[in-house]
């Protein structure tokens, strides 16, 4: 008895002990989330290189610019910032930052150092109202004291920022828009950041080129173009700086879509002379037909998210309406009810199509043009542009939260960005005539 | 009297019903034993607080962008004191009259450390009369007025899980994440349109390494069967929540997150 005694209570003990080995997080809906507060001061120069003032501006600026484009984040006016502004994590003053008026949740600060032809950069992202443990990020970067340089650290820093706050998604700041402008005379195939920094000519081929469409690798674009008196898809390749060879089909080509894993391009051809969709693979070989209505079908988009459905502007019922299907030509859906709609874009989530509708089109009809996004699966929609001229040409940003388009509302077209919900619209592009954008992939 | 004691004299045989009355009871704890390593869940500690400060917003999901908030209050045109107390004025510490002036070059700077001690002492803060509600200086935590960052709901001034470790403490913005990302992914309309108000509904998960969800499971339902399909739904359109903080050592975080429905 005395031997087995201690056992059992050894036994009893040992079943008290709880095998909750996780933490817990206990939270719910309807509990009011809003956009980040995010105070983003200057960053500090550490050197008194004449240079490094430069390269700070560009810095601060490229910074500021990025988060306020994210979308998810409400920035602190300036205006509100304390006087003496951190350098370093031991500088930061939390209940400065914390308190009204600037009332910050999230803080990011820094410093830029220039040595010679170096540039270094050290930020952080601070939670202000966690005082015990508030680094989130600590970063450094090295590069070249150059502009170009300065630029590309502030993106990939904001990207950093906005993929650890934003849930996973990664930041557009580095990504590319191509499109179409005259400025040359001619219409060529152009390409710029996101921000409108950087517009540089891509094609130079003296005739009229149209509807890029960037690789989701990033490293071709493929458009249309007359080549050989009809209208052809061809392939420019950004790692070469020229075009690369791609099948001619006949007819009139144009449109090309790439599939987001890039095995596959949808485009439109008359090559049976009703414009029909066609698919090929990146090499434009094994062409496979999948509509066959009376009609012309137009402008293919794929599904990034699945890879195996299209939307498309067809004309078989008379004006043209968006449609969708599954990438073998079945199940096809129609989403617009009325009016003429054209230009659909499938969004990275898969969730929404973006396109352009005249709502009421006809004679003695206001006929205005605006972007719409509407929910697949509930065909709801919403209109994000009003009153604002012709807008056309919709494309998704990676992250889902952005679209850039074209509207006329200055007078020419230009490119313009928003957020998906329709606010912040900016103009991007100020000189010749702009047109039909495409965002990359990455 | 002799009579009675003659059924005592007779001894039952106690060694076989204590060795298996100690074998059911071996067994019993051997089974709690395994019962708490194969299914342990900390205690029901439902509804702490429930949303009874929490601003109602129905969050419609049909763009993926937060909200803005309904309501605006203008910062500066509001006088109130806000929830969080100010900091306290830190007295100007005055150098005692006997301080060593800065050393020269040829001086020892030995009285360095007898200073530091007084100096610290009289900088902390003298504490101030509290008002009621007013979160105590320093242990506000995420929460701060109507126009916060984030309004927690439920508990008051912080995080506060019982047994649930501390990564709500730390990392306030990731449970951030996570309740906007659910909320964005939740889908309404998906609800029988005929319910106008619902029970909550607890689903639990967990959150792997890489920041994708798994288990996800009703814990308790709302009695509304096409309200907690939504539920489900809407972790299962998730991909990710972006990976756990790097400094976070364990390699995944449950959650208990409730769906608060009204028409």
């Amino acid at each position: 008895m005395k031997k087995v005694f201690p056992a059992l209570i050894l036994l009893f003990v040992s079943t008290l002990h709880l095998a909750a080995q996780t933490d817990w997080i206990r939270t719910g809906t309807g509990l009011g989330v809003e956009k980040i507060r995010i105070a983003v001061p200057d960053f500090k120069s550490l050197s008194s290189d004449p240079q490094a003032a430069g390269l700070l501006k560009v810095f601060n600026d490229t910074l500021w610019n990025d988060l306020d484009n994210a979308g998810i984040f409400d920035l602190v006016s300036k205006s509100f910032y304390p006087l003496d502004v951190p350098g370093q994590p031991q500088d930061v003053k939390f209940d400065a930052w914390g308190n009204p008026p600037p009332n910050a949740g999230m803080l990011v600060f820094g410093n830029l150092n220039v040595t010679g032809q170096n540039l270094t950069v050290q930020g952080w992202l601070y939670d202000i109202k966690n005082t015990s443990s508030p680094q989130i990020l600590g970063k450094q970067y090295n590069d070249q004291a150059t502009p170009e340089a300065a630029r590309v650290i502030a993106h990939k820093f904001a990207n950093e920022i906005i993929f650890r706050l934003g849930g996973g998604i990664n930041g557009i700041a580095e990504s590319k828009i191509a499109y179409v402008s005259n400025r040359t005379g001619h219409k060529e195939i152009w390409m710029m950041d996101y921000d409108g920094a950087n517009q540089h000519q891509l094609t130079h081929s003296g005739s009229i080129s149209l509807s890029p469409r960037i690789a989701p690798d990033g490293t071709r674009v493929a458009y249309s173009a007359i080549a050989g008196g009809n209208w052809e898809i061809q392939m420019y390749s950004l790692d070469l700086n020229r075009n690369v060879s791609f099948p001619r089909f006949g007819g009139t080509n144009l449109s090309p879509s790439w599939s987001a894993d890039g095995t596959k391009i949808a485009f439109s051809s008359s090559r049976s002379g009703d414009p029909e969709i066609y698919i090929v693979d990146s090499t434009g070989h094994a062409l496979k037909r999948i509509t066959a209505a009376k009609g012309p079908d137009v402008s293919p988009t794929w599904n990034p998210k699945t890879n195996a459905q299209i939307a498309w502007v067809s004309g078989r019922t008379g004006l043209p309406q968006i449609y969708t299907m599954e990438s073998d030509g079945t199940n096809v859906q129609r989403m617009t009810d009325q009016g003429y709609a054209v230009s659909p874009a499938w969004a990275p989530n898969g969730q929404f199509l973006a396109f352009a509708w005249i709502r009421r089109y006809g004679p003695g009809a206001p006929g205005a043009q605006d972007i719409y996004v509407m929910d697949i699966t509930t065909k709801q929609f919403v209109q994000l542009t009003h009153d604002a001229g012709r807008n056309d040409f919709p494309a998704w940003s990676p992250d889902s939260r952005h679209l850039v388009f074209q509207s006329n509302r200055t007078g020419t077209d230009q490119i313009w960005t928003m957020l998906a919900d329709g606010s912040n619209q900016k103009q991007l592009t100020t000189s010749g005539q702009n047109s039909q954008p495409n965002w990359s992939f990455k | 009297m002799a009579a009675n004691a003659d059924i005592f004299t007779e001894r039952e045989p106690l060694g076989f019903p204590l060795v298996s009355s100690i074998a059911v009871h071996v067994l019993l704890f051997a089974s709690i034993l395994v019962y708490s390593f194969v299914a342990g869940r900390p205690g029901q500690n439902w509804g702490t607080g429930g949303g009874g400060d929490a601003m109602g917003v129905t969050i419609t999901s049909t763009i993926p962008l937060p909200r803005p908030p309904v309501e605006t209050t203008n910062i500066l045109a509001n006088d109130s004191k806000g929830l969080t107390q100010s900091q306290p004025k830190v007295e100007e510490v005055q150098p005692p009259p006997d301080a060593i002036p800065i050393p020269d070059r040829n001086v020892k700077p030995k009285p360095k450390p007898r200073e530091k001690p007084r100096e610290t002492a009289q900088e902390k803060p003298k504490p101030v009369e509290e008002v009621n509600n007013v979160v105590p200086f320093g242990q506000g935590g995420p929460v701060s007025g109507p126009y916060g960052s984030f309004s927690a709901g439920g508990a008051k001034g912080g995080f506060g899980f019982n047994g649930g470790g501390d990564f709500g403490s730390r990392f306030s913005w990731y449970v951030r994440v996570v309740q906007q990302k659910v909320s964005e992914n939740w889908l309404k309309y998906e609800v029988d349109p005929r319910i106008s108000a619902a029970n909550r509904v607890y689903v639990t998960f967990d959150i792997s390494r890489n920041g994708q969800p798994r288990n996800i499971q009703v814990e308790q339902s709302s009695g509304v069967p096409s309200l907690d399909q939504s539920a489900v739904r809407a972790l299962q359109r998730i991909d990710t929540f972006g990976p756990l903080p790097p400094d976070y050592a364990g390699n995944q975080v449950s959650v208990e997150f409730w769906f608060d429905y009204k028409r």
